[in-house]
């Protein structure tokens, strides 16, 4: 099987990560921070541990408190999404009703939470668009800012077409436009991929799963919430110290952390992050770059191939959105599986506004999408099957 | 009355609740006939609504209700409390799966097979076995059909006769390759007999054979399949492993984002015969296929084949629909 669906979850998973997860459940499997023996202790060093390389490695390494972990990106991101507007509700200062801006370019997993907060008349909703290739304008985010404007949440990069948004130029300009506006990034496509400085690019809450590109095991996640950033707890429960508490404790990142760690992926991800330091992110964003690279050249080079959004390599990640002429695009995915073993996504990828904005819905495209592990062969290996596939129809 | 019923035999028929599952050809000739019999209660479980090609053989409905494109489930109801109105007869519009299986047959004292497809009769014989309900095996292709009475812990169950379902795509369908009433008839019929018997408390005189008709070479033949119970290595009745159930061999189905379609995929590998099953499809629509795919509109569906078994079937969201439509066109 050539997997190529990588923007999904990463697959292969490095050998370290399961025989970190393994080890962890064999020899420390306690609960963190749940009584104070050896092996509790144990658990809760390693959770410990990997907040702080995760908080170090979007630079946030002053403040690992501040970094909260999740069950995947979607739950980060409700987390962030209702905790802020339960906190505006506390806060008192609901009498004009927030505005959020948001973009065509997110997945549902913002999408949904907004426009159910919307339609229900929490907030007040803009969605701004993109370029023809698939990019957001600083100029035209902040345009969209009013005084009302109390959350801006985007995306570091589409998950259909891999482009790569400016957030360091879109940061800049929403704390020049917005006061206390807050600048959310849904770094699902980019971290472990692209470099991210949530102080360069002054970020307040950025938003991550564990389980792409930072080669952790499904179920992981996380939250980092800025220390500017008043967040309520959207999940309340037990924290394993402060019981006398009767509502959930003010302290990061307890307040945010109700309920036993996911501690078998946390694990998982302690390695991925080992991973990603041995390899080198710059090492693994060159391969990537020069696969896709390969790949919008193999696409490019057969009749009846479109390609969505840019044709370069450049400010990307390594995913490519395409249609086939004559096929649908489910029609597509299921050959690749079927005839040529090979695994990629049709459809709308969880993204409606993105295909509607580059002409794809509702039949949407293929997305083949690459990883550390895909090699030259495998690129070749698709671009051959689409030659044969564009052919026949 | 028939010394073999008798009265005694007649009061046990009132009390009996038999579930036919599936009341197409072989469901609706056995529907009529146990209510024609005082089952005291009868309930009807089909996913289908009646089409105008179904009333060439399923006895139970007419124009009307093509016409009202009623459930046949709902039909099946209608007509048969005008038939006896002193029985309670239920029809459900239900697609039989795993999860609902076992509810659906429960309490019953038997059940008839009248299912479209062989994944839906393994699981049927998973839930019997599990919970002890004699079943009564049905199935006819253009002038030929069989007929098996699986009574769990007695008689060989239908995995120790046939070790799994067919591939996809590899069984000829009765909306592809047809069937003529006669057969169908037949086949219900013995189908009805046997639950007679074991409805009246006289399961020795049960047919433990499998029975099989050709009626266009007017031949009836009896296969002993008792020894095949006997062997011990049925992972249903035997090892009561009722992997069906657990859904270890179902299809799956998923409602296509962006599409108005489902698609409908098989666990385990498979390569499907493009041309047997675009001859058959021919029957029906026009078929256009190239190396990857095959393409069929059939009705209001547009059906798309790929080379493992899959298909994505366009024209529903439902699920159950998609099923349907497979069973009946592609076959498994």
């Amino acid at each position: 099987m050539t997997y190529l669906d990588n923007a999904a979850t990463t697959f292969p998973k490095p050998r370290t990560v399961h025989d970190a997860a393994s080890t962890f459940m064999q020899t420390l499997g306690a609960n963190p921070g749940r009584g104070g023996h050896r092996l509790a202790a144990g658990a809760s060093r390693m959770v410990e541990a990997t907040r702080l390389a995760l908080a170090r490695f979007v630079n946030a390494g002053s403040t690992p408190e501040r970094v909260v972990f999740a069950h995947n990106g979607t739950d980060a991101l409700n987390m962030a999404i209702k905790g802020l507007v339960h906190a505006w509700h506390r806060d008192g200062r609901t009498h004009v009703v927030p505005h959020v801006v948001t973009s065509v370019l997110e997945h549902n997993s913002v999408s949904r939470p907004l426009e159910q907060l919307a339609a229900d008349g929490v907030i007040a909703l803009t969605r701004v668009d993109c370029d023809a290739d698939g990019y957001l304008s600083p100029g035209v985010v902040a345009a969209a800012m009013t005084p009302a404007t109390r959350l801006v949440a985007l995306t570091h990069c589409s998950n259909v077409l891999g482009t790569v948004q400016p957030i360091a130029e879109i940061g800049a300009k929403v704390r020049e436009r917005g006061g206390d506006a807050v600048f959310l990034v849904d770094a699902a496509q980019t971290i472990g991929v692209e470099p991210i400085d949530v102080e360069a690019a002054q970020v307040d809450v950025l938003a991550f799963p564990g389980h792409k590109a930072l080669m952790g095991y499904p179920g992981t996640g996380g939250l980092y919430v800025a220390p500017r950033v008043e967040l309520a707890p959207w999940r309340e429960g037990g924290t394993g110290g402060d019981s006398k508490h009767p509502v959930q404790p003010g302290e990061y990142p307890h307040r945010l952390e109700g309920g036993t760690h996911n501690t078998i992926g946390i694990a998982s991800l302690k390695a991925g992050l080992g991973f990603i330091a041995a390899t080198g992110l710059d090492a693994i964003r060159q391969h990537e770059t020069r696969l896709v690279s390969r790949l919008l050249d193999g696409l490019a080079a057969v009749p009846g191939v479109t390609i969505h959004g840019p044709r370069t390599a450049q400010r990307r990640v390594a995913t490519v959105a395409f249609s086939v002429k004559g096929y649908a695009s489910q029609d597509v995915g299921a050959i690749l599986d079927t005839s040529f073993d090979i695994a990629v996504r049709p459809g709308l990828h969880c993204a409606p506004y993105c295909h509607q904005a580059i002409g794809t819905y509702p039949d949407g495209a293929v997305r083949a999408s690459l990883g550390y592990f895909t090699t030259d062969a495998d690129v070749d290996a698709l671009a051959d099957a689409i030659a044969q596939v564009a052919a026949a129809s | 009355m028939f010394g073999g019923i008798g009265p005694e035999g007649q009061r046990r028929l009132g009390q009996a609740h038999v579930v036919c599952l599936g009341c197409g050809a072989l469901g609706s000739v056995a529907a009529n006939t146990l209510a024609r019999a005082g089952i005291g209660r009868l309930t009807i479980v089909d996913r289908d609504v009646v089409e105008e090609s179904n009333l060439q053989r399923q006895v139970l409905f007419d124009e009307d209700d093509v016409r009202d494109a009623l459930p046949k489930a709902v039909a099946a109801e209608r007509r048969l409390r005008r038939v006896n109105s002193q029985i309670d007869v239920r029809g459900l519009v239900a697609d039989a799966h795993h999860a609902n299986i076992e509810a659906l047959i429960a309490g019953a004292d038997l059940v008839i097979d009248g299912a479209d497809n062989f994944e839906t009769r393994f699981l049927l014989n998973d839930a019997c076995v599990k919970h002890g309900i004699p079943w009564i095996y049905g199935a006819c292709i253009g002038s030929y059909g069989l007929s098996m009475v699986v009574i769990p812990g007695e008689t060989p169950c239908l995995r120790c006769v046939v070790e799994g379902a067919p591939p996809p795509g590899l069984t000829p369908t009765c909306d592809t390759s047809g069937v003529i009433g006669p057969v169908v008839n037949m086949i219900a019929s013995i189908q009805c007999a046997e639950a007679l018997k074991l409805l009246t408390g006289q399961a020795h005189l049960v047919n433990r054979d499998m029975v099989t008709v050709d009626v266009w070479d007017a031949r009836v033949q009896r296969m002993k399949v008792h020894a095949l119970r006997d062997l011990g290595a049925c992972p249903c009745c035997s090892h009561r492993r009722f992997e069906h159930l657990a859904a270890e061999h179902a299809s799956q189905t998923t409602t296509l984002c962006g599409r108005n379609s489902v698609q409908i995929s098989f666990p385990d590998d498979h390569t499907i015969d493009f041309d047997a099953v675009s001859a058959r499809l021919a029957a029906v629509g026009r078929v256009q296929r190239n190396a990857f795919l095959l393409r069929c509109a059939i009705d209001t569906y547009d059906v798309t084949v790929f080379r493992d078994g899959r298909a994505i079937v366009e024209g529903t969201r439902e699920p159950s629909v998609a099923r349907s439509v497979y069973a009946k066109y592609i076959g498994i």
